[in-house]
């Protein structure tokens, strides 16, 4: 009797995998690539945003007595984003690891954002057109990476969907298939970035509209 | 009794009904409009006829050389809590504009209340039209002209400039996507159904003036008295045979994001 539940046992989950473990297999490779491709085209646009950076504060620092510590920061938040590599080819399995990316990414962002609001108060500066060329640039790599961003966590929906449901959610171990982080929203990202400026040093001429 | 329960139940199952269409409208904010059916597309009525007409065919043209699908849109106003850069982008990667595997397509949206002028580029011109072109365009071309009230000239020189940009970078097959895909649905497409009913007037015709002057007079009037006999049919269909006016279909072309914009 218990060798032939052994059997039905092992004859239903042959059954199983014959009727949807190779489709399944298939299609989990075919999601876990498009992961992969959304991975390294995010990785593009903030590589593209990073590039951009000392051409903006070489122009900017060109601009009369600029605020020093708005440059200094940016110029740090570009280097700690250098030290948080990944894998451009392969998508992140671990959370912790893409959280710390998405920070570094973060810092960047808001020294950016907070030197395009401080720069409001240098109108000669916003006049240039090297100025108003790299702001253009910076403005459509921002677009493009919440694009990405958001290309990137539809694909991991998919595949993480895939994953979970009955009956790959018995094969993944089997194959090694794991579930792959999401990009969220920063914390504060919907707030404007905080700007204080240095008194000490000679004020520009008043704001003009742009 | 048993009315009275009915009516309950249709007068609840109707609130219910409502209160779900209210709150669906209310979480809608965003109004993404329906794909287009022409190049040109002024909604807001700033640029005369003629205008529009030759710009439309212009840009038809250009997708018959290159392959290239730019479409214009000018609405009255945005209808989003978006800002425009974003709002854009998911109308054009919703009309699909741009062949599936050049990703080759670019739309000028304006916003006439707002005051807003975006080019959203696809992904295979971002190259061609980069970020700082577009915004040259918007910026230094378009802008004066409508801020002087000239949406036509304006519009105009900025379908020029996309138009000189983005020329070269691919190769058209002298067809649109909507002119490539109509010879698959001929026969039973509204086309089919067109020329059957041209035969089958053609035949009544015949039989009535059998001693009359025949073949000779048939041109003019009777083309006339086939469209009258239509009824809605001249209205329904936006079918490329309309008076020489080249209607839009998107070849699934995708925007990542590129482009860029002005006030004025």
């Amino acid at each position: 009797m218990k060798t032939f539940l052994g059997l039905g046992k092992i004859l239903a989950l042959a059954s199983l995998f014959s009727l949807t473990g190779c489709g399944t297999y298939n299609n989990l490779v075919t999601l876990e690539q498009e992961v992969n491709k959304k991975w390294a085209d995010v990785q593009s646009v903030y590589q593209r945003r990073a590039d951009l950076i000392p051409n903006l504060v070489n122009t900017v620092a060109g601009a009369a007595n600029f605020e020093k510590s708005t440059l200094t920061e940016v110029t740090n938040a570009r280097a700690s984003v250098g030290q948080v590599k990944l894998d451009p080819t392969k998508a992140p399995t671990d959370a912790a690891e893409l959280e710390k990316f998405q920070q570094a990414q973060g810092q960047l962002s808001t020294a950016l954002s907070r030197l395009l609001v401080v720069s409001e108060r240098y109108p000669e500066l916003k006049a240039t057109q090297a100025f108003q060329n790299l702001q253009v640039q910076l403005e459509g790599t921002e677009n493009r990476i919440s694009v990405e961003r958001n290309n990137f966590n539809t694909a991991v929906q998919a595949y993480n969907t895939a994953l979970a449901r009955f009956p790959t959610n018995m094969l993944n171990h089997m194959f090694g298939f794991k579930p792959r982080p999401f990009f969220t929203a920063a914390a504060g990202a919907e707030k404007a970035p905080e700007v204080k400026f240095d008194f000490n040093k000679p004020a520009a001429a008043p704001t003009a509209t742009p | 009794m048993h009315r009275l329960a009915w009516n309950l139940v249709l007068g609840i199952s109707l609130g219910i009904w409502s209160l779900g269409f209210v709150i669906s409208s209310a979480a809608a904010a965003e109004v993404i409009p329906p794909k287009p059916t022409a190049y040109f597309n002024d909604y807001a009525n700033v640029v005369p006829k003629e205008k529009a007409l030759a710009l439309n065919e212009k840009l038809a043209q250009f997708e018959r050389d290159t392959s290239n699908q730019v479409l214009v849109a000018v609405f009255r106003k945005m209808e989003t809590d978006s800002d425009v850069a974003d709002y854009t982008r998911r109308i054009a990667e919703s009309w699909k504009v741009g062949q599936a595997e050049k990703r080759n397509g670019a739309v000028l949206f304006v916003f006439v209340q707002d005051r807003k002028i975006f080019i959203q580029v696809g992904y295979g011109l971002e190259g061609a039209l980069p970020d700082v072109t577009a915004f040259d365009i918007t910026e230094r071309h378009i802008k004066p002209q409508f801020r002087a009230g000239d949406y036509a000239a304006g519009l105009d020189e900025g379908v020029d400039l996309i138009l000189k940009a983005i020329r070269g970078e691919y190769r058209g097959t002298g067809a649109t996507v909507q002119e490539r895909r109509a010879p698959a649905s001929s026969g039973c497409g509204p086309l089919g159904f067109f020329i059957m009913l041209i035969i089958i007037l053609m035949i009544i015709r015949l039989g009535r003036r059998r001693g009359g002057f025949g073949y000779t007079g048939l041109g003019g009037p009777f083309i006339s008295s086939g469209w009258g006999g239509g009824g809605g049919w001249s209205g329904g269909s936006s079918s490329s045979s309309g008076g020489g006016f080249s209607g839009f279909s998107g070849g699934g072309g995708s925007f990542g994001g590129g482009g860029a914009g002005s006030s004025w």
